[in-house]
């Protein structure tokens, strides 16, 4: 076996030039995008590096458990990272190490001598190997991508707008589920208290479906904010909304509500006893 | 060599029946936004629009919330006597509800909601028909037809 991986590793290094021509020429072809995206100097030094690593790891004794490609794997790593994956597609990435598969293999079918089918064999588990590390790899990357995306609209789904004197605003924007709920009471509240705010105003034009879930949740809000002796101005209950939440038997008659919310800031300014000019 | 799959590139057809797995509060969202878009396109009102997307995300949160996200929704365009509308049933293989008179009453509620979920979305629709059988699963059909 270690045998044959050192008879490939020997052919491999013996026409190492030419391969490295070969797999170079197949690159510019096959992904284009990639090249001029990383820039063909780089592209040229990072070849040449993952070459001289596949075939030193190919003279490497190792049992089963050990990974022979760890080396090779850093580097591939380290290139993919480079890469800007809103310009280039991940089929150019994978098509990197694919085309030294088919570099490595027309070479070893030219310099072909008793053993090739079983080295063509273990060529083929290796390069198999190696792509689906690199798709593990683009997979990755847009897994944290769209984490971080996750993250940061969390961040902005619960502002608190100080509207005027003891007035504050809670726009509500999108899907309001339990651990926004969680957050814009969170917000809402610690504002209360930080400004000495008598009135807050949640405003849910943004939300697009009003169903028992969003009441229960805005009811949770008003109540607690009730306890803390600040008035809840519910505003942006529209007329299709209003007539919604009369069919599914929400009963929001305890709390202030306004269709807009211009009319709910009058209201606000009103129940703080303040006028405008 | 590998090439791009072409998938990705073919435009999602609405199709005239959608099935759509409901897991997870996301594919709750999911439904809504293939309901309002079928609707948009046969032609019903707003308000309309409002009242049976609303519909929908209650019937189809109860799946995830009591079915542990076993079920799904299939929605289609639907006629009878040249009037148009929009079919949408709910299916489920949850522990079933023992009492369907009891859950369909105000108030009533076996989590920590208001309990107005599934008589809510009676009283929006047209029409509304569960069949629930316990330790099998739960049906809801519901109905509604454009005005005219």
């Amino acid at each position: 076996m270690s045998n044959i991986n050192l008879k490939v590793a020997d052919i491999l290094d013996k026409n190492r030039e030419a391969l490295l021509d070969s797999w170079q020429q197949q690159l510019i072809v096959n992904t284009r995008v990639l090249v001029s995206e990383v820039g063909f100097n780089s592209i040229k030094s990072y070849s040449e590096q993952v070459l001289l690593s596949f075939i030193d790891s190919l003279t490497q004794d190792l049992s089963a458990e050990e990974d022979r490609f760890s080396q090779t794997r850093v580097l591939l790593k380290e290139f993919i990272a480079k890469i800007d994956f809103n310009n280039v597609d991940f089929v150019e990435v994978v098509n990197f190490i694919l085309t030294l598969k088919s570099s490595v293999t027309n070479l070893l079918i030219k310099e072909s001598d008793a053993c090739i089918s079983e080295s063509i064999l273990n060529l083929t588990s290796w390069f198999d190997d190696l792509t689906f590390y690199i798709f593990s790899i683009c997979i990755e990357t847009r897994e944290s991508l769209i984490r971080e995306q996750q993250r940061a609209f969390m961040d902005v789904s619960v502002p608190v707008v100080r509207l005027w004197n003891q007035i504050l605003m809670i726009p509500l924007v999108g899907m309001l589920d339990s651990s926004r709920t969680q957050q814009m009471m969170e917000t809402m509240l610690g504002a209360l208290e930080d400004y000495q705010s008598r009135v807050a105003i949640l405003d849910i034009s943004g939300i697009p479906v009003v169903d028992t879930l969003v009441a229960r949740h805005l009811i949770t809000a008003a109540s607690a904010a009730r306890l803390m002796g600040a008035e809840c101005i519910i505003t942006g209950v529209r007329a299709r909304i209003s007539q919604t939440l009369v069919q599914l038997g929400v009963d929001l008659s305890g709390f202030i509500t306004r269709s807009t919310l211009a009319d709910g800031f009058a209201t606000a300014l009103k129940i703080t006893g303040q006028q405008i000019g | 060599m590998i090439k791009k799959p072409q998938l990705n590139n073919k435009p999602v057809k609405p199709d005239n029946s959608n099935l759509i797995p409901i897991a997870n509060f996301e594919n709750v969202i999911l439904g809504r936004q293939r309901v309002r878009e079928m609707m948009n396109s046969l032609g019903f009102s707003l308000l309309d629009q409002t009242r049976i997307v609303t519909a929908v995300s209650e019937l189809a949160r109860n799946i995830v919330v009591h079915a542990g996200g076993c079920g799904e929704m299939i929605i289609s365009a639907i006629e009878k006597n040249n009037k148009k509308g929009i079919e949408c049933i709910f299916k489920d293989q949850g522990k079933g509800i023992a009492d369907v008179n009891m859950a369909l009453q105000k108030g009533f509620s076996t989590s920590n909601s208001l309990g107005l979920g599934l008589s809510g979305a009676k009283n929006l629709c047209q029409e509304f028909e569960i069949n629930s059988v316990v330790g099998k699963g739960t049906q809801v059909t519901i109905r509604e037809w454009v005005k005219r």
